[in-house]
């Protein structure tokens, strides 16, 4: 048993309670809070993957600015309506099954795979080959990226301009 | 082409033209009297020319390929130029131009428009006619076969404004179709097992017993029906009598010289191909003298007299048929000759009749004579030729058939024309003492028509003579068949006129008295009724035809629109159920995504 | 652990997240759903780029995560402006593109 066996039983429980937990809560704001657990043990199965820069990426962006925007969100709109939102949700097991479904469905593909070989090495440090390959090959993602948020930013700033 | 070539086919084009004139060039057509003087130029020329080809004794058989095929045409167009034909030349342009400038005083009171219908009509009529007689084959035969129907159809029905004119229109149509359907069946399965519709061919191979067909029998059968439906035999004889509703000289040129005698010339024409099948023969034989008989004993019940002429048309036309089942096609076609004269003549004496007395009953006639003498004579001579009295055409002719209907030992037959001869004096001189002795009517002032009409009727009546004596002499005084039968025919004819002359001249013998015995009052109360042919046609009619219509029409309205509804409502439905999917939330859009996901996830796994 | 466990892992969380999707009734839980997909989706990238040895699939597991970031802003602006307008946060009310 290595640590990296463990360390995946553990983060992959963890990860999994969460996600369950988000969707089943009653509550919408602690539904949130086990987001942000989840989001944290999806960082930790980063680490798993020996990419600590995303895991960074994912803590703080993730973990950092969704949920605090959600928490925001959260507040405003209960807020304008006064009251606790009640989460009943709505046709739990058609839900369920074709989640159930669609899992079962992409499994099916994993079971006949091959049985996986062995990580491959790593170099010490991806971090250069992750720069060179952001304004290398990737340029143009990078810059339609930035575009993309300004769009966004915008857009957030138009909805929510106060109603004159 | 030579001389023998484009007489006939000057003689059938002249009033194919005329015809084409009058149809195409409206305002001639409309000017009536033009157009009349237009169609008789033309027939009249024809006639011409029909005299010279009979006299001349041309004889050709010229044709020219109409459907190509790979061994040869499959069917010709063309001429068949024999006596058979040229005698009918003479008859019909002879009767057709007597009846056209008949029809020109006849039709006097006619609008304009109107009279140029009939005379393109006549034109046409001319043409098919002579076509029809002209014919080399059998499917060219039957081309000019409906066309003479078609003819028919719009001279019967040529005061359209009269519903029963109308309805004796369609009846005729619809009757001559039956047969006509016989007609066309018998010809294309003799195609089918010889090959060929050519007469010349057909009947060579047959003379020389070269035909064995199987069925041949059923073909001539069905043949023969056609001749059944144009000629007015039983049982497809009822749309004669309603044909005169057509104008008279309509009725004497087409229901008694030349379109009904179309069947006779048919069965003559094929002889060569009925003697290979003697029992059809029996059976035209048998055939033609029980609708002799059935037709003289309706017409002994009529008081319209151009019915008793109609019912005498059919009557007649049963001994040329009886005549042609019984071996002696030359007897019938004499028959033919003579007939079409006089009762021509017979058909345009009425019309003259009808035009001064404005009546067709003959109770309401009477006493005519007195006041036109000429149309008397003419007519009297007509009926004495009808009733077979020597020395006119008719005796000598009915002789010939009586004694060719003995010679082959027909017994049944020939009883059945013998009663007829009786029954057909009987019935004419019924109608000339009720019409022409007797005490004058109150009302009409009945004078002799004009010379227009007289002209055509002297001159009938001058070839009914001549011809009787022309026959006369040829025989030398030998009769035909065995020495008892000319006096007993006459006799029989004498009789039935002494009967006619004691019930409605001399009045010693009650008409009415004499009907109400047995077995005569049965058999006046069928034949009042026509013996409920006209009510089961009638019955059928409305019964198959019509019910098969309505069966049709319920189809369509069900069946056919039904589908095209039962799609069409479908479609709504179908499109109101589909909107039910948008539901506008977002979520049910999510299952729709994932439930696509999954078909692909299951198509990866199976096809993948 | 070999990538077969990494990518159940992460189908595991994607089925989660859809059922999170499908069933929450509230909008701003849908949101939350569809974040747990996008993990799942995420891990998956990082999984393979792993053990493929390919940077491409970090590189676009970074660019996930950006992109998800700016929907996230958009998408709870419009959450917020949707409650401004009809007073309620329940997807079953949210049915204006009814057919």
């Amino acid at each position: 048993m290595t640590f990296e066996t463990v360390g995946f039983w553990v983060v992959a429980a963890v990860l999994l309670a969460s996600s369950l937990a988000v969707v089943l809560t009653k509550n919408l704001f602690h539904a949130v809070l086990y987001l942000a657990a989840a989001l944290v043990a999806t960082g930790t199965v980063f680490l798993l993957l020996d990419s600590p820069f995303l895991f960074g990426v994912q803590l703080l962006l993730y973990a950092g600015g969704v949920v605090t925007i959600v928490v925001f969100a959260i507040m405003l709109t209960e807020r304008l309506i006064g009251e606790r939102i009640a989460q009943t949700s709505r046709y739990v097991w058609h839900g369920a099954v074709v989640a159930a479904a669609v899992f079962v469905g992409v499994v099916g593909f994993l079971i006949e795979a091959p049985w996986p070989a062995p990580r491959p090495a790593l170099p010490a440090d991806l971090m250069p080959a992750i720069g060179r390959a952001l304004v290398g090959p990737f340029a143009a993602a990078l810059e339609l990226l930035a575009v993309l948020l300004v769009i966004a930013l915008l857009g957030a700033l138009y909805f929510a301009r106060p109603d004159d | 082409m030579r001389v023998i070539v484009w007489l006939p086919l000057l003689v059938l084009a002249l009033p194919f033209a005329a015809f084409v004139l009058l149809a195409v060039v409206a305002p001639l057509r409309r000017a009536g009297r033009l157009a009349g003087g237009v169609s008789i130029a033309a027939i009249a020329a024809a006639l011409a020319g029909a005299l010279v080809v009979w006299s001349e004794g041309f004889r050709s058989d010229a044709t020219w390929a109409w459907i190509p095929a790979d061994d040869g045409p499959m069917a010709t167009v063309g001429l068949l130029v024999d006596p058979l034909a040229n005698a009918m030349l003479v008859l019909v342009t002879l009767v057709s131009l007597l009846v056209q400038v008949y029809s020109l005083a006849y039709l006097h009171d006619e609008r304009a428009p109107a009279l140029g219908r009939y005379y393109t009509y006549q034109s046409l009529f001319a043409f098919s006619m002579l076509g029809l007689v002209l014919s080399p084959s059998f499917i060219q035969m039957f081309v000019f076969w409906e066309l003479v129907g078609l003819c028919s159809y719009l001279l019967i029905g040529y005061w359209y404004e009269r519903p029963s004119a109308a309805r004796a229109a369609v009846k005729a149509f619809w009757i001559t179709k039956v047969g006509d359907l016989g007609f066309v069946i018998g010809i294309v399965m003799l195609w089918a097992a010889t090959g060929t519709f050519e007469f010349e061919p057909l009947f060579a191979k047959a003379q020389e017993h070269a035909l064995a067909i199987e069925g041949l029998g059923t073909i001539m059968v069905l043949i023969y029906l056609g001749a059944v439906g144009k000629s007015a035999q039983f049982p497809l004889h009822v749309w004669l009598p309603d044909a005169m509703e057509g104008p008279t000289p309509v009725s004497a040129l087409i229901h008694a010289a030349t379109m009904v005698t179309a069947g006779v010339f048919l069965v003559t024409r094929a002889q060569p191909l009925f003697a290979l099948v003697p029992d059809v023969l029996t059976l035209i034989g048998w055939v033609g003298a029980f609708t002799a008989l059935l037709a003289a004993s309706l017409a002994c019940v009529e008081d319209d007299i151009k019915r008793v002429l109609a019912y005498s048309t059919v009557s007649q036309l049963g001994y040329m048929m009886a005549a042609a089942g019984a071996g002696a096609p030359d007897a019938s076609f004499l028959h033919l000759l003579t007939h079409g004269l006089f009762k021509a003549l017979l058909f345009l004496g009425a019309g003259a009749v009808i035009h001064a007395v404005g009546t067709n009953d003959i109770f309401r006639m009477g006493g005519l004579f007195r006041a036109m003498p000429q149309t008397g004579v003419v007519f009297v001579v007509g009926a004495c030729a009808l009733a077979g009295l020597p020395p006119l055409a008719g005796f000598f002719s009915k002789e010939a058939i009586l004694a060719g209907v003995w010679a082959a030992g027909m017994t049944g037959p020939f009883v059945m024309l013998a009663l007829t001869v009786l029954l057909t004096a009987f019935y004419m001189a019924r109608v000339v003492f009720l019409a022409f002795f007797g005490r004058a009517p109150a009302a009409g002032h009945p004078h002799e028509p004009p010379w227009a009409m007289r002209g055509p009727l002297w001159l009938l009546a001058g070839l009914t003579v001549l011809v009787g004596l022309r026959l006369a002499l040829a025989e030398g005084g030998e009769p035909h068949g065995p020495g008892w039968l000319a006096p007993a025919s006459v006799a029989a004819a004498a009789a039935g006129i002494a009967l006619a002359w004691a019930m409605y001249q001399r009045g010693s013998v009650d008409p009415a008295r004499v009907g109400a015995t047995f077995p005569l009052s049965a058999l006046g109360f069928m034949a009042r009724r026509r013996y409920g042919l006209d009510a089961l046609y009638g019955g059928l009619y409305r019964g198959f035809i019509l019910g098969l219509s309505r069966l049709i029409g319920w189809i369509d309205r069900y069946l056919v629109d039904g589908v095209l509804n039962f799609g069409s409502a479908w479609t709504f439905r179908g499109g109101d159920r589909l909107r039910r999917i948008q539901s506008g939330q977002p979520q049910d859009y999510v299952y729709g995504v994932a439930f696509g996901v999954l078909l692909l996830l299951i198509w990866a796994q199976w096809w993948g | 652990m070999g990538l077969n466990a990494y990518l159940t892992l992460a189908a595991l969380v994607f089925a989660i997240g859809l059922f999170g999707v499908l069933t929450r009734r509230n909008a701003i839980g849908i949101l939350l759903g569809i974040e747990l997909m996008l993990n799942a989706v995420n891990i998956n990238l990082v999984a393979f780029a792993r053990f493929h040895g390919d940077l491409a699939g970090l590189i676009f597991a970074l660019f996930t995560i950006a992109i998800t970031v700016a929907e996230v802003a958009v998408g709870l602006a419009i959450v917020i402006v949707i409650f401004r307008v009809r007073r309620t946060v329940e997807a079953d009310r949210l049915d204006l593109l009814r057919g």
